[in-house]
């Protein structure tokens, strides 16, 4: 790689599960705003912008049509990415170190109030055989849970263990949707949505946006006191038919970390990260992709999940911002978790900020189960 | 210092306006193998898939992740685009730069569509403000038509200067085995002769819906040069997008806006040392919708002066033998698979420098070209390729 | 000899259902369209400028917009027009319809520019330069669909 990349301001909206009160535009443009204001950049300093957007949520054909003037490409180059934001990071840093582009707003919205989740999640799936099932991402994640738990031996209280944490985590995100004190009976009392996923098991329905800015190594330290390097980054495909994969397992997660680690230097993440942010709809994800980042070894995800290695004060919290458990649009989670890694890592994460971080992990995913995995390993120094 | 990249590899499907033998992973996965064949290349040589697709014609959410199978892509990174007509030729930017920065040496750009499964015309009117514009839409149709009101107003244009360029078009297209309408056309009185569509656009003045595919191989210098004998040099790209126009998408009535094609070529033209774009560049592929926009395009990418895009054709510098030839393929109004057109562009800019467009090989040498995609409400994109850097 | 394959079409009618919000800036026209049958764009502070549709952001400026509005003019001259001659599909249903109401775009009198129907339908009669007006459904219940409110831009002699 020639030369780094830093971040320099980052900025979410507070999530909700229904902001009716503003379109697409005017939501990017809420967490637009202030990265604009910390760095003391106009629209007019933004040489390039890379969005992410579903054409299918936004109902909008060429869905980055709702965002053009708010990133400011009126006669500017943009880049979009149909994947989760966090891949708008990795298009970012390509932009940059060959030399094309300077100063990069990146930027993910996504109003899952507004569209109907199972319809437009079933359109993923293959026309001729699987979509005939009926199945949207809830009943593939539950065959992926069932399929895990009985595998490893995981069981309902380690997962639910995972929702318990999220939510107390999120009490102290100011952003977060919701913070609720839960304990595992509740999560297990819940209604069952598709076995064996519980209601509390699964993420509520949310809209949002999280907005960034990247720029060179030289910029960087001029644009900001404590700019954060992108040490490490890479994602990857899994296979489509859900047949064709042991679903207990997650390779595309595996091989797109240690592709990041070995760009970042790492060789053995418990000990060199020191906070992780991941994306989970669904609580059977977090002991899963924890084993997937290679945090334990197979089938160990349940005890991780379940022991105070993860906690805050523990050797390694997991979403110390609550993750996305209790409430963050698909799409926009992945680029979140890089903005609270960043926010870790210049020591501004308030009530949740996890002591002395310098080495923070982000994650997000897209598609079937987890069919495509980032990983991002960001540092501060 | 950046890398230098260089297209190893070229593949396409032949284009049709059906294929009802293959799904849309199968049909993909053809152009696919045939980039691989082209450049002699196994999918292991591969780092990292990009993807350009219109995902709403198809009905299909996130189509690259079920196509994993068929074009190799199984445990590589990836990443897809969408943004409307400019998706392929922002995918190859894409690509570009990350092999550019260094990240990756050997990735593959693929731009497909199968636009037999889904209904374009409303996909594309989906494309408006949902709150808003849906109820005086009439399509990309509609808007082209307008564009051609605005120029024969301006600048003189006649609709035989249309249905010259309609021929010039289907010359190349009937040389040209992948391309997907061959009409056979053999006088300006027979594109006169078809009924209007939306009015002043005849039928044959607008491009098809077709099903296709194309893939380019995109190298690094160093591993280009063990691939091929002949890498055509991705020398420079450039993304310019915009607000609509207030009164007009691809027109403007008003003569106050500025144009993305325009900023786009002053940009890439001043990096490149570009200045007398006739001299400088031997032939373009063009993303022109329809007959009217191609004549228009030459003035915006300055081939010629404002106003004088229909004399081009007039004079037929722009045909396959002329001095600037333009579109030898047929162009976009002969094969339109969305998502893969502006690959298409780029691909049949690269054959005409390496020599290998068979039949609709420019008659002149081809050293340099420039290839352009068009898309959204007027965004640009611009690819400039060379034999040699 | 053998026989040409049968091709099995398998047809998958999913309908999708979204439930867009206006947002603030469209959602002050759609207010002031039901409540008042007035049109209303809102003016950049720094081209002056007046956006239609309205906006958070000046795409041009890229600064924001604010809260300055200003209501289009009833009246305009057709600068540009075209009209189907084939039907296309109606987005909205999905069916297949003929709209014979051309598609103009209009230069309002106060320099605004807006794209809608007209009702002419006849093309002999259509012009560049003719003088429209807007036309507005009177009825107060069936009002509230934004630019739907707005029916057609009648020819007028003025």
């Amino acid at each position: 790689m020639i030369g780094r990349v830093g971040i320099v301001a980052v900025a979410q909206t507070k999530y909700n599960p229904n902001r009716c009160d503003v379109n697409e535009e005017e939501l990017a443009w809420e967490a637009i705003k202030p990265v604009l204001q910390e760095t003391g950049l106009s629209l007019w300093d933004i040489e390039s912008a890379v969005t992410c957007s579903q054409d299918f949520w936004d109902g909008r054909t060429i869905s980055n049509m709702n965002v053009q003037h708010v990133v400011g490409a009126h006669l500017q180059h943009e880049d979009k990415v149909c994947e989760d934001g966090i891949n708008a990071v990795f298009i970012a840093m390509g932009q940059i170190l060959s030399g094309h582009h300077d100063t990069i707003l990146v930027v993910s919205h996504m109003k899952e109030s507004q569209g109907e989740k199972g319809a437009i999640e079933n359109a993923a799936f293959d026309p001729a055989m699987m979509r005939q099932l009926g199945l949207d991402f809830t009943s593939s994640a539950a065959m992926q849970a069932r399929r895990y738990m009985y595998k490893y031996g995981i069981t309902a209280e380690q997962c639910a263990q995972a929702v318990v944490r999220n939510y107390a985590n999120a009490k102290n995100n100011p952003f977060a949707q919701e913070a609720r004190d839960l304990t595992i009976d509740d999560v297990l009392g819940s209604n069952t949505v598709s076995s064996p996923i519980r209601a509390l098991d699964a993420k509520p329905i949310s809209d949002g946006a999280c907005a960034m800015i990247l720029t060179t190594e030289e910029k960087a330290k001029k644009l900001s006191k404590n700019p954060v390097w992108v040490t490490g980054i890479s994602n990857c495909y899994e296979t489509h038919y859900l047949g064709d994969r042991d679903l207990a397992d997650c390779d595309a997660l595996t091989a797109a970390a240690k592709k990041a680690y070995s760009m970042a230097g790492i060789k053995n993440p418990m000990k060199q990260i020191d906070v992780l942010e991941i994306s989970t709809e669904y609580s059977y994800q977090e002991p899963l992709w924890l084993e997937g980042l290679g945090l334990c070894a197979r089938g160990e995800g349940g005890k991780l999940v379940d022991s105070k290695v993860i906690t805050m004060g523990g050797k390694l919290p997991v979403n110390p911002s609550g993750g996305m458990l209790p409430g963050v649009p698909n799409g926009v989670s992945g680029l979140a978790r890089v903005a609270e890694c960043v926010l870790q890592l210049r020591g501004e994460a308030g009530e949740r900020q996890v002591k002395g971080a310098n080495t923070a992990l982000a994650h997000g995913y897209t598609g079937i189960c987890g069919q495509h995995q980032a990983v991002v390993v960001l540092g501060n120094s | 210092m950046a890398n230098r990249v260089a297209i190893a590899g070229i593949g396409q499907t032949y284009h049709k306006s059906n294929r009802p033998d293959v799904n849309q992973a199968e049909m993909v996965g053809e152009a696919v193998r045939a980039a691989l064949e082209d450049a002699q290349i196994s999918i292991k040589d591969i780092e990292g898939m990009f993807y350009s697709n219109m995902e709403t014609f198809e009905g299909i959410y996130l189509p690259d992740h079920g196509m994993i199978a068929e074009t190799g892509a199984f445990g590589k990174p990836g990443f897809k685009v969408a943004t409307g007509g400019t998706s392929g030729g922002s995918v190859v930017c894409e690509g570009f730069y990350m092999v550019s920065a260094g990240l990756y040496d050997v990735v593959m750009v693929i731009g497909f569509e199968k636009q037999d499964c889904g209904d374009t015309t409303a996909a594309i009117t989906a494309a408006l403000n949902p709150s808003w514009s849906k109820g005086a839409a009439t399509g990309a149709i509609g808007e082209f038509a307008k564009q051609a009101l605005s120029y024969m107003k301006t600048s003189g244009a006649k609709e035989e200067h249309a249905a010259m360029a309609r021929l010039k078009a289907d010359k190349g297209a009937c040389r040209n085995p992948y391309a997907h309408l061959k009409l056979g056309l053999t006088s300006v009185d027979q594109v006169m002769e078809s009924g209007y569509l939306v009015w002043p656009l005849r039928f044959l003045d607008f491009c098809p819906q077709s099903c296709g595919a194309c893939v380019l191989i995109l190298a690094s210098e160093e591993k280009a040069k063990k691939i091929t004998k002949k890498p055509v040099w991705l020398a420079d790209v450039e993304v310019v997008h915009q607000e609509p126009f207030k009164a007009g998408t691809f027109g403007d009535p008003t003569g106050t806006e500025t144009y993305t094609q325009h900023a786009a070529c002053e940009r890439l033209y001043k990096r490149n040392g570009i200045t007398d774009v006739r001299k400088d560049i031997d032939m373009a592929e063009i993303y022109e919708p329809s007959n009217w926009e191609e004549m228009n395009l030459y003035e915006h990418l300055h081939i010629c002066e404002k106003n004088e895009g229909w004399k081009l054709i007039e004079k037929g510098v722009t045909e396959i033998e002329g001095e600037f030839p333009v579109n030898c393929s047929g162009g976009v109004i002969a094969t339109n698979p969305i998502g893969a057109t502006p690959v298409i562009r780029i691909a049949e800019a690269a054959l005409q420098i390496r020599g290998d467009a068979g039949e609709h090989q420019a008659t002149k040498d081809i050293k340099t070209a420039l290839a352009s995609a068009l898309g959204g409400p007027n965004w640009t994109t611009l690819a400039l390729l060379r034999r040699s850097i | 000899m053998a026989k040409e394959p049968e091709y099995i079409i398998v047809n998958i009618d999913v309908p999708r259902k979204y439930d867009w919000s206006t947002g603030k800036y469209l959602g002050k026209v759609y207010a002031e369209a039901k409540e008042n049958k007035k049109l209303m764009g809102n003016r950049c502070p720094k081209c002056n400028q007046v956006m239609w549709y309205p906006t958070v952001v000046c795409p041009k400026c890229k600064v924001e917009t604010g809260w300055d509005w200003v209501e289009l003019a009833d009246r305009g001259t057709v600068v540009q027009y075209t009209y189907l001659v084939f039907p296309l599909w109606d987005p909205h249903y999905g069916e297949r319809w003929a709209n014979s109401h051309p598609s103009a775009i209009i230069e309002l009198d106060n320099g605004i520019y807006q794209r809608h129907w007209l009702e002419e339908t006849d093309p002999e009669k259509l012009k560049e330069g003719m003088r429209v007006e807007v036309t507005w459904k009177e009825n107060y219940d069936e009002r509230g669909l934004g630019l739907q409110d707005v029916p057609f831009y009648r020819t007028i002699e003025d």
